[in-house]
């Protein structure tokens, strides 16, 4: 009866562990104001300055800074309370204040990474905008973790009638970043599940 | 074989095949670089020939590109353009013109599906506009196998992000033998880390006399999720341009994706992601 008992949580927890759930399905909406002022506020910073932000442990505490040029790409993993930030942010000519807002933002936010990515349309550069959010999840033993990513476009974009982002308007080809198919918030912002945050 | 203590590739040396970047650039002046060619239905000409002479300008910029599995022909780009331009590019527009050529005696033919495919790769960044990179990484990936290739050797759409494209250790020291003609020795492995006992030393003393690749765990400095357990394997190539020691803290600059990266990790980390030194004679 132990052994019958053992072997049906064995073949429980192996069923359970194929997938996690997260919580909320309307991240975006319960979070659209803080989420979209974090996009406007990278918006405003990056062109200056190349950067992207990544919170590598669960806390929200260590932050992995790249600083990009064309040239060379600064990468170093601080304590957001460490010195040796501010220090490499004003070394660097970075907006320091306008950095620790948004590292502010993106820890209340439970954002892990934002970054620009540049994509091409007819052979012309164009930027969108990417941010990894950590959701509440129930994570079974073995089952991968999950993120939502939001892209955020310059432009409309065109999706198919299953709201799946499009690679043009002549076009049925579902457009894939980083391999992955994104589904329509609005005509500007698109959203994936991962279980990448980068 | 995938598993190699300490291994010398130098099946292959040839003593002549160094070349200049001004011999590369007279050769591409004197070229019609108008031509379209219907070997490669979606390569376009300006963008090709653009691409070859941003590839001699600034050789450091070659891109791999996006969540390709390219890293290993970016990296053995580097070595191509550092010992032999000329060649880059004469065998660049002879591929283009005939749809096969020669380098370094390595008779390359791809497969109808890469031909259709050079051009048409998107998303991966400035690769996008890159066509002669995109058929240059594609040509390499589809000739040079190892036995991460074994089960996916036919190029399919997408391939270039799958194990079709992946390159083991093994497979890169005879990639860079074989087209650059060049003595390799590699430590290391795809498995086991290599048998050194103070990696920084063993590092410094050897980047100013030759060209130093490593085969690395990106995963631990490039970390994508939040998973405390990772599994513990290499999974880029890079070329390693400077490293100085301050403290217990490393310095390491290397070449990767279209420039140079610049990193602060501790000697135990850089024990941790270390699976392979590939020394290369300059």
């Amino acid at each position: 009866m132990i052994r019958l008992s053992f072997i049906s949580i064995s073949c429980l927890l192996l069923v359970a562990s194929c997938s996690t759930k997260i919580i909320s399905t309307n991240i975006y909406q319960e979070q659209k104001e803080n989420l979209d002022n974090i996009e406007r506020h990278y918006e405003k910073l990056n062109p200056a300055n190349h950067f992207s932000l990544a919170f590598t442990d669960t806390k929200f505490n260590i932050v992995s800074l790249e600083m990009i040029t064309d040239t060379l790409t600064r990468i170093y993993e601080f304590n957001v309370t460490e010195k040796r930030l501010v220090d490499s942010l004003i070394k660097f000519n970075y907006d320091t204040a306008g950095i620790y807002y948004l590292i502010r933002k993106m820890q209340q936010s439970k954002v892990t990474w934002i970054n620009s990515f540049d994509y091409y349309v007819n052979d012309l550069p164009q930027q969108l905008i990417i941010l990894s959010i950590k959701p509440v999840t129930i994570r079974y033993i073995f089952s991968p973790p999950k993120y939502v990513a939001l892209a955020y476009f310059r432009t409309n974009q065109f999706f198919d009638e299953k709201g799946r982002l499009l690679d043009g308007r002549r076009t049925k080809e579902v457009r894939k970043i980083k391999g992955q198919v994104f589904y329509k918030i609005t005509d500007r912002i698109c959203y994936t599940i991962t279980e990448k945050y980068r | 074989m995938f598993l190699i203590h300490e291994k010398s590739t130098a099946g292959n040396l040839l003593s002549e095949i160094n070349s200049t970047k001004k011999e590369a650039l007279d050769f591409i002046d004197k070229i019609d670089q108008t031509k379209e060619n219907s070997l490669w239905p979606n390569v376009k000409s300006k963008l090709f020939y653009d691409n070859l002479k941003l590839n001699l300008e600034k050789p450091l910029s070659f891109y791999p590109g996006r969540s390709t599995n390219f890293c290993s022909y970016g990296a053995l780009s580097y070595l191509v353009m550092e010992k032999d331009p000329l060649g880059y590019v004469k065998f660049m527009n002879e591929l283009y013109e005939k749809g096969e050529a020669i380098f370094n005696n390595n008779h390359f033919k791809p497969s109808d599906a890469v031909m259709n495919a050079a051009g048409t790769l998107k998303f991966k960044g400035v690769l996008d506009i890159r066509h002669a990179e995109q058929m240059w990484f594609l040509v390499l990936a589809d000739k040079f196998k190892g036995y991460l290739n074994f089960f996916d050797k036919k190029f399919n759409e997408g391939d270039e992000n799958s194990f079709w494209a992946a390159t083991n250790l093994g497979k890169f020291d005879r990639m860079v033998n074989k087209m650059c003609g060049v003595h390799v020795k590699a430590v290391g492995s795809d498995l086991i880390k290599p048998w050194v006992k103070d990696d920084y030393s063993y590092l410094s003393k050897r980047i100013d006399s030759n060209t130093v690749s490593l085969y690395i765990n990106n995963r631990i400095i490039h970390k994508k999720n939040h998973d405390k357990i990772k599994f513990s394997i290499p999974t880029h190539f890079i070329i390693l341009r400077q490293i100085r020691k301050d403290g217990d803290m490393i310095t390491l600059r290397y070449w990767d994706y279209g420039g140079e990266t610049e990193m602060q990790i501790t000697s135990r980390t850089l024990k941790k992601i270390i699976f392979g030194i590939i020394t290369i004679d300059k």
